[in-house]
């Protein structure tokens, strides 16, 4: 009786489990050959049961059309289907071939083994920071340089300079000449078999470079926020979230055991929620607001300060002078974020998310602070003081990218040797110290800032990030592996990376983007250096360039846009100033 | 169909390349790593099966909490062992990779967490998964006043039928919504 009832329930499964796989069949029939690909291989089967569908569809396939195909459609169904098979072998060939071109494969499994999802997304942004710039690099180098260096290949160096080798520090003096800053290049319409005019060939490839930029930036932004941005309800869902992120590429036996250790005590936490008490949460308050008004204070002080330096005289050695600024800057940029971090430590944050994000806000208020600074003295004092005020912009910018690069050298021996080495004798109590993934990030998106801030004064600027960038790779593995700890606590990776895009697209590339426009727009070109000597702003080549246009059959189109495209924007110019005239007279 | 341990066919290649998510060099990095683990007389076999002993020997696997079950969830065999062919294997690295979709890794997700595979994830199976993740000895398990605790705010948060399990629906629907689920459940060789 018994085996009876078995057998029958199994026969039942077994004719479920037909009909089951019948509906499957008959739904993946009906799709296109590339969809059902893509459907099968998202089915959570094992490859040999998805190669038994597969043949069934086919067997399928072959009964229902046959007929049909073989008698009268048959060579071009045939053709049809060897063309979609080479494509999709094609876009698999692709796909492969992009793997073995990635650099530094083996590195990055190393750290992501050891230290986790977290600390391994700073080496993926660095990674695609640097894809960035050798791109940038070759867009400048190409349509801007190339064409300059075949036609003059020898710079016009004055008779009396040398290369000497501070210029390497200074960015002055030997390089001022060269095709290093925006100096060096010149305004003719280039002869040869090809007429190429360096003046728009330099305002269109910046301008289209930066575009370019802009797009790239949105798009990761937006696929990011895609995959990971999700309506999460804060207060539930903490216990499942906990479970649910271990890392699975963890393969070092003692993180393993340390993230056990951390999750238990998280769990634990959860396990026992704790309400904090009026007194307690004015406390906190206090606490908040006091650091908050103390580091605000320090980033404006810190403006203040650049400021003051550059517009005092001192009675210092010309060259000493120059290197003084970029050197305070990158002081202020390496000592101020330790502090903000300190401060951490004494605000008791509720959420790991919280204290990350404030730690984000501050250095990001400190770093635009110096920046706007610098940026307000190159344009309003600077540019009308020298005489090739564009190279001297780029000299200046130069600068702070080397110091730059000097400092964060400098910083992984202050923030993570110096702390390991406290860490592990003068105070055992602080431990060892753990990689600091938000300061780490940030300094990058400072340092990629510099360069998209410079692309107009020094086109080859992108040569000297990538040359930085590569060599910072190795100084923070190589730091990372002696001197850190894997995280303890599982950090919100994927979240964080979606942040890092996004704060690099708004403050820091609409920044910048603002200033290489503003300086196109407002401010007048030096007279005697540069492809746009002699103009009245940078834009107005733009206006000559369409007037030759009208002049050409078949163009008149682009001579329209142009022309109405103006004609709005000085329309909008006149109006605002009436409104702000209404409004100053209703006040 | 099977593959000998010396080459795998350019056309089984491009299958698996459309069966899995993984791309050529990750399959035939896998077909490397496989038949490493493969002992001379078993290297001339077609369709070979590993114990679930040498897999484990992988350092990928050899410091998982989980890799028991891993082993477990992804094996075709008859004797549920936990040995693994050549083509199950592809299936661990494929649902474990960077282009498998969140359904694919939240299923076999749910799969790893049945510790009795009874289709559902209840008291027991959570328990299990609790004690996996935070320690084997008595010292760094949570006490059963906090488990006791700590389940009951897993069911509330996810049981939506409350019937005091979490099937595979309210198992995926609670982690869509943790966005560091995909970007953690992932093996690379």
């Amino acid at each position: 009786m018994v085996v009876c009832v078995k057998i029958t329930v199994r026969a039942y499964l077994v004719i479920l489990c037909v009909t089951e796989e019948q509906n499957l069949v008959k739904e993946l029939v009906a799709l296109s050959t590339q969809d059902r690909i893509w459907a099968i291989r998202d089915l959570p089967m094992s490859v040999d049961e998805k190669k038994h569908i597969r043949w069934v569809l086919t067997d399928k396939q072959l009964k229902v059309m046959s007929f049909v195909v073989s008698v009268i459609l048959g060579t071009k169904l045939k053709v049809q289907c060897l063309f979609s098979q080479s494509f999709r072998r094609c876009g698999y060939n692709l796909r492969s071939a992009r793997q073995t071109l990635e650099l530094w494969q083996g590195i990055m499994k190393e750290i992501g083994g050891t230290f986790g999802t977290s600390v391994l997304s700073y080496f993926v942004f660095l990674k695609w920071l640097l894809m960035f710039n050798i791109f940038s690099f070759l867009v400048n180098f190409g349509f801007i340089t190339i064409p300059l260096l075949v036609f003059d290949p020898s710079p016009n160096i004055p008779p009396n300079v040398s290369f000497r080798g501070l210029e390497i520090l200074t960015g002055a003096g030997y390089f001022q000449y060269t095709i290093m800053y925006y100096g060096g290049y010149s305004n003719e319409t280039l002869g040869g078999p090809v007429k190429y005019n360096m003046q728009l060939a330099y305002f269109f490839t910046i301008a289209i470079y930066m575009v370019l930029c802009g797009i790239a930036l949105i798009f990761s932004m937006a696929s990011s926020f895609k995959k990971n941005y999700v309506l999460a309800d804060p207060s539930s869902n903490k216990a499942w979230q906990l479970l649910s992120s271990w890392d699975f590429s963890i393969t070092n036996e003692r993180a393993v055991r340390q993230r056990k250790n951390n999750l238990r005590e998280s769990l634990s936490e959860k396990a026992q929620r704790r309400q904090l008490t009026l007194s307690e949460k004015l406390k906190h308050f206090g606490v908040y607001l006091g650091f908050w008004l103390l580091s605000t204070g320090l980033a404006v002080g810190c403006g203040a300060s650049i400021y003051y330096l550059y517009a005092a005289n001192w009675s210092l050695l010309q060259e000493a002078k120059t290197l003084l600024v970029p050197f305070v800057v990158s002081l202020m940029n390496l000592v101020v974020p330790l502090f903000y971090s300190l401060f951490n430590k004494f605000e008791h944050y509720s959420s790991q998310r919280r204290q990350i994000y404030a730690l984000v806000v501050r250095n990001v208020l400190l770093k635009m602070s110096i920046l706007a600074v610098l940026c307000y003295y190159w344009m309003n004092v600077v540019a009308k003081k020298f005489s090739c005020w564009e190279s001297m912009v780029g000299q200046a910018l130069y600068r702070l990218v080397i110091f730059d690069f000097l400092f964060l050298m400098l910083g992984s021996f202050f923030g993570e040797f110096l702390s390991n080495v406290i860490g592990t004798r003068l105070l055992p109590r602080l431990g060892v110290p753990e990689f600091d993934v938000a300061r780490n990030v940030l300094e990058l998106i400072y340092a990629q800032t510099l360069a998209w801030i410079g692309i107009y004064f020094s086109p080859l600027l992108p040569a000297i990030q990538i040359f930085k960038l590569f060599i910072l790779f190795y100084i923070k593995k190589v730091s990372l592996m002696k001197n850190c700890q894997p995280p303890r606590r599982s950090g919100r990776a994927a979240q964080m990376q979606t942040i890092f895009i996004a704060l690099l697209f708004f403050p820091y590339f609409v920044g910048s983007l603002s200033m290489v426009a503003y300086t196109a727009w407002r401010l007048t070109p030096s007279e005697q250096c540069g492809p746009f000597r002699g103009l009245n702003n940078t834009f107005s080549v733009v206006g000559v360039w369409i007037d030759d246009l009208g002049g050409i059959p078949g163009s008149q189109w682009v001579v329209w846009i142009y022309q109405n495209v103006i004609r709005t924007i000085h329309g909008i110019k006149n109006n605002s100033e009436d409104y702000l005239f209404i409004l100053y007279l209703k006040l | 169909m099977g593959t000998t341990a010396s080459q795998l066919g350019k056309d089984l290649l491009s299958e698996y390349q459309e069966l899995t998510f993984l791309t050529k060099q990750e399959i035939l990095l896998a077909h490397k790593r496989f038949t490493e683990l493969l002992t001379k007389d078993e290297k001339d076999l077609p369709n070979t099966r590993v114990p679930a002993e040498r897999i484990l020997t992988l350092p990928e696997l050899k410091s998982n909490p989980f890799r028991k079950r891993i082993c477990h969830v992804f094996s075709t065999s008859e004797q549920k062992d936990g040995s693994l062919t050549f083509e199950d294997f592809l299936d661990l690295l494929s649902a474990f990779s960077d282009s498998a979709t969140l359904e694919i890794k939240s299923h076999y997700a749910f799969r790893i967490f049945d510790f009795d595979d009874d289709g559902t994830l209840d008291c027991g199976d959570l328990e299990k998964l609790v004690n996996c993740l935070t320690g084997e000895t008595d010292e760094t398990r949570l006490t059963t006043e906090e488990m006791r605790q700590l389940i009951n705010n897993i069911l509330e948060e996810s049981d939506i039928d409350k019937d005091g399990t979490v099937n595979l629906s309210e198992f995926q629907h609670v982690i869509s919504r943790s966005p560091d689920f995909v970007s953690s459940f992932k093996i690379v060789l």
